[in-house]
């Protein structure tokens, strides 16, 4: 159990065996203690042992209370060896739950120069920005294998649509390639109701091609920061000059003409102004916030080096300052239609950090720890046709190519490795809630441990129940209103 | 001073009154009308404010507690309400293969007669219905096609399957070892040592029965067929492993007593059961019948609900084009359902559509119901 305490001076505990918090005290944890050391002990000789501190009923509701609790039981609550398991239990797997997008990487070139980019040498793994770009008989081949398996696995998963990624460097660059897979995939594979998406820089968006895009329903998710003088800090064109001015016209277009599948995904840092990006956000030509994220700080990123403690600090004042405002307008924020930045930042944490946990069932076998997925799930290619885990992992774990397809015994050893290296995780508290996944302990020479990578990851949770739970307890309804799918339990409960 | 209930215990209120889910020890505590809104005002994270002798009962109970301040109680649930679940395959959990639809009997509750049955699913029916069986190596495909995708148990039916038999034994054979539990309904007449020995350690055998002195086997179960005026109520049924199937000719001959009809429905559930129920029908939720003649229908005794036929083609592509169809029934959860919508039982409650349907003309119609969850009472 994780104990905590609101600045109410509540306390709660996480429990990360049955993957819930629970309201917690004081005589909880002096009777949680007792039982440990002696499981057999009666009712009567832990309330013996405890009366000096804390009062008798109390002390009686708390180990009548965790024993009822003790009685759930997680399914299959011993994890399985995933070393038991074959190189077809992967291919089984990735036939039945995995294959839910093939994206494709058409282009490492892009005419930005991104200071975060995670292809820049801020990120000693991951590959630079390069000249290389896909042709149509690679991409042809992935997408033949892709629809290949997607066939073969209907008759375990009936449900599934292919989806198509479209990736870059910036993808626009390689345009005609996106049209010819469009058409090839329209005339061959007809029967599909294929979805496509494109993640765009947004500068390459003219109307003609803008048109093309809306016309076959693509999801259009821009790169937009914020306002001129936010975006442009950060997101410049390789000459360094700034680009919002092209992407905003470009996105404004696209607003104009009503289309809906277009989102943003801002990236922020320490020295980022949220209050400006919220206002921005908030804009009616803008398109709503897919999701906001901070520049991403995995193994061998230096980013963050060039900041100092005074800008850390600032960012968490302004951070404060952000979450109070937010709540402060909690009826304003709950009634507009279109998702801002706030609302991804803050708004969404309390729901993630509640309902998002998978609480009694156990994780996949092959998959007993972190929130890594089993490669496969997400198909990614490169300009020359090697499969990759996903496009946010560096290049150095291909699992196979175009030609030879996915090599599941390379999947196999790599699920291994993985699980090798994760070796904090069967003590970790938290285990339950993790995000992390292959990028999170990626080098170029395998995974490091989990016990040096999450050295934190206890008291850094811990903190953001308490900010979690400081706002459930404010506003018990907003935090609700999340879960939408259980809303009907609460029927009645106003009258 | 506040009162919360506890994670594993959940207020559902109905319009009038309300009922305390305790998923751990499966439990479910009915409220009056003053509980309920006493409950729901600390639930709500009011301070309590008068009869506190009420509460301090269900903190007795282990249900609740009293605190000082304002708290969040996270509740129990299984899974995650909000986890992107993208593209994941249909949950089936039971599928009906109808195998047959040859009987020599005549019985007088069979579906053939048209009689209204609640447990008639599980029972031994045949059809007025054109089509032609389907072949054992058919059967056998959609064993595989369900295997594939991962149904927990199979209740094998259909006619007397004594008649024929050689098939029956083909498949059950094929299917031995590919689910969790497979069931198999035969007529009591149709019985014999060999029959029997054939199927050990194979099934669960359901025994169609109007006797309750039937014989029972290893694995084997009595679904009695009964009028609802031959209902006694001290016959412990449950206990000798004996379901009661009423056959119903209209609600009138129903007693607001008997178990179709009165607090009996009412099974409590866990925390799996429950979040499962929020979300669908108790029943229909996750379950098929595949048709002696390749139709595929919610259960066996709707058969005027069809998703498709596996004559020519398979399980899956009915799932792939009928899923819009297959969700709707399954998701048919008792929010929907008249009546049930403003009841306080509606996520530990038992129901069958097919009966319901039958009665009332209505998908969602409900006439099995004792209970008024307008005025919070039971009918006597």
């Amino acid at each position: 159990m994780l104990e905590f305490e609101t600045p109410a001076g509540n306390m709660y505990a996480w429990d990360d065996e049955v993957g819930l918090f629970i309201p917690f005290s004081l005589e909880m944890r002096a009777v949680i203690n007792e039982i440990a050391n002696k499981e057999s002990f009666t009712k009567e000789k832990v309330v013996n042992s405890l009366k000096e501190n804390f009062n008798e009923d109390d002390i009686a509701y708390c180990y009548d209370w965790i024993r009822k609790w003790k009685k759930i039981k997680p399914q299959n609550s011993q994890p399985q060896n995933p070393r038991t398991f074959h190189k077809s239990d992967i291919r089984n797997s990735v036939l039945r739950f995995g294959l839910l997008r093939l994206t494709l990487c058409i282009t490492e070139d892009c005419n930005f120069r991104c200071k975060y980019c995670a292809y820049s040498n801020f990120y000693e793994y991951t590959r630079n920005p390069s000249n290389k770009y896909m042709n149509f008989a690679t991409a042809k081949k992935a997408i033949d294998y892709y629809f290949s398996l997607l066939t073969e696995g209907k008759r375990y998963n009936p449900l599934r649509k292919p989806a198509i990624g479209f990736y870059g460097g910036e993808p626009l660059l390689n345009f005609e390639l996106i049209k010819n897979i469009v058409d090839y995939i329209k005339s061959k594979y007809k029967n599909f109701k294929t979805v496509y998406t494109i993640t765009t820089n947004g500068s390459l968006l003219d109307k003609e091609t803008a048109n093309w895009l809306m016309e076959r329903r693509f999801i259009i998710d821009v790169s937009l920061d914020g306002p001129e003088e936010e975006h442009d800090k950060l997101r410049v064109y390789t000459n360094g000059n700034g680009t919002f001015r092209e992407v905003m016209k470009n996105v404004s277009s696209i607003m104009g003409a009503g289309y809906k599948e277009i989102g943003c995904l801002p990236v922020f840092d320490w020295r980022s102004d949220l209050f400006k990006r919220e206002e921005f956000f908030n804009k009616q030509d803008v398109p709503r916030v897919q999701g906001a994220f901070p520049v991403d700080d995995v193994e061998g990123c230096s980013y963050y080096q060039q900041f100092t403690q005074e800008d850390f600090l600032a960012f968490i004042e302004q951070f404060e300052g952000a979450r109070n405002y937010y709540f402060a307008n909690l009826d304003y924020q709950i009634r507009r239609e279109k998702a801002s930045f706030f609302d991804d930042l803050i708004g969404q944490a309390p729901k993630r950090a509640l309902f998002r946990s998978i609480s009694i069932y156990p994780h996949h076998p092959l998959m007993p720890f972190t929130g890594a997925c089993i490669p496969g799930r997400k198909i990614f290619v490169d300009v020359d046709g090697f499969y990759h885990l996903c496009e946010k992992v560096n290049n150095d774990f291909p699992i196979g190519n175009v030609d030879e397809g996915l090599n599941f015994e390379k999947i196999y050893k790599l699920i291994c490795e993985y699980n090798d290296a994760m070796d904090k995780c069967p003590e970790c508290n938290v285990a339950r809630r993790c995000g992390c996944c292959y990028k999170s302990f990626a080098t170029d020479k395998g995974f490091l441990c989990s016990s040096n990578v999450c050295k934190e990851v206890e008291s850094d949770m811990k903190r953001s129940f308490v900010d979690t739970f400081d706002i459930a307890e404010k506003y018990p309804e907003f935090v609700d209103e999340f879960n939408t799918k259980h809303k009907n339990t609460k029927k009645y409960y106003g009258e | 001073m506040y009162f919360r209930l506890n994670p594993e215990c959940y207020l559902i209120r109905g319009e009038m009154c309300g009922a305390i889910y305790d998923l751990i020890d499966e439990k479910v505590y009915a409220l009056d009308q003053h509980e309920a809104k006493l409950l729901t005002s600390c639930e709500k994270n009011n301070a309590v404010q008068g009869d506190e002798k009420y509460l301090t009962e269900l903190e007795m109970l282990r249900l609740g507690k009293f605190c000082q301040n304002k708290i969040y109680v996270q509740k129990l649930r299984a899974g995650s309400p909000i986890r992107e679940i993208q593209s994941e395959p249909p949950s089936l959990y039971r599928a009906f293969l109808e195998i047959n639809n040859i009987c020599n009997r005549n019985c007088w509750f069979c579906g053939y007669n048209g009689v209204k049955r609640s447990l008639g699913c599980m029972g031994c029916n045949k059809w007025n219905e054109n089509g032609k069986t389907l072949s054992a190596a058919k059967w056998k495909a959609i064993i595989d096609d369900l295997s594939d995708l991962e149904c927990k148990d199979i209740f094998i039916i259909g006619g007397d399957l004594t008649l024929v038999w050689d098939k029956a034994i083909n498949i059950l054979n094929y299917a031995n070892g590919k689910f969790r539990n497979i069931y198999m309904t035969l007529h009591q007449q149709s019985l014999s040592s060999n029959i029997v020995n054939d199927l050990t350690n194979k099934v669960k055998l359901i025994i169609q029965t109007e006797s309750l002195n039937t014989l029972q086997y290893k694995d084997s179960s009595i679904l009695m067929v009964m009028k609802p005026q031959n209902w006694i109520d001290s016959d412990n049924t449950e206990s000798k492993n004996i379901k009661i199937d009423f056959a119903i000719k209209d609600t009138n001959s129903l007693s607001n007593d008997m178990p179709i009809m009165s607090k009996g429905k009412i099974l409590p559930v866990d925390a799996c059961q429950f979040i499962d129920n929020i979300e669908y029908h108790p029943c229909l939720g996750h379950s098929l019948a595949i048709c002696y003649n390749g139709n595929v229908i919610p259960c066996p005794m709707m058969r005027n609900h069809t998703f498709g036929n596996v004559s020519n083609e398979q399980l899956h592509t009915v799932f792939e084009n009928s899923w819009e169809k297959i969700d709707k029934i399954w998701k048919l959860n008792l929010d929907k359902i008249e009546k049930c919508t403003c009841c306080e039982f509606r996520y530990t409650c038992t129901d069958c559509r097919a009966l319901e349907e039958n009665l009332t003309g209505k998908i969602t119609g409900k006439s099995l119901c004792s209970y008024n969850p307008k005025k919070g009472e039971w009918l006597q």
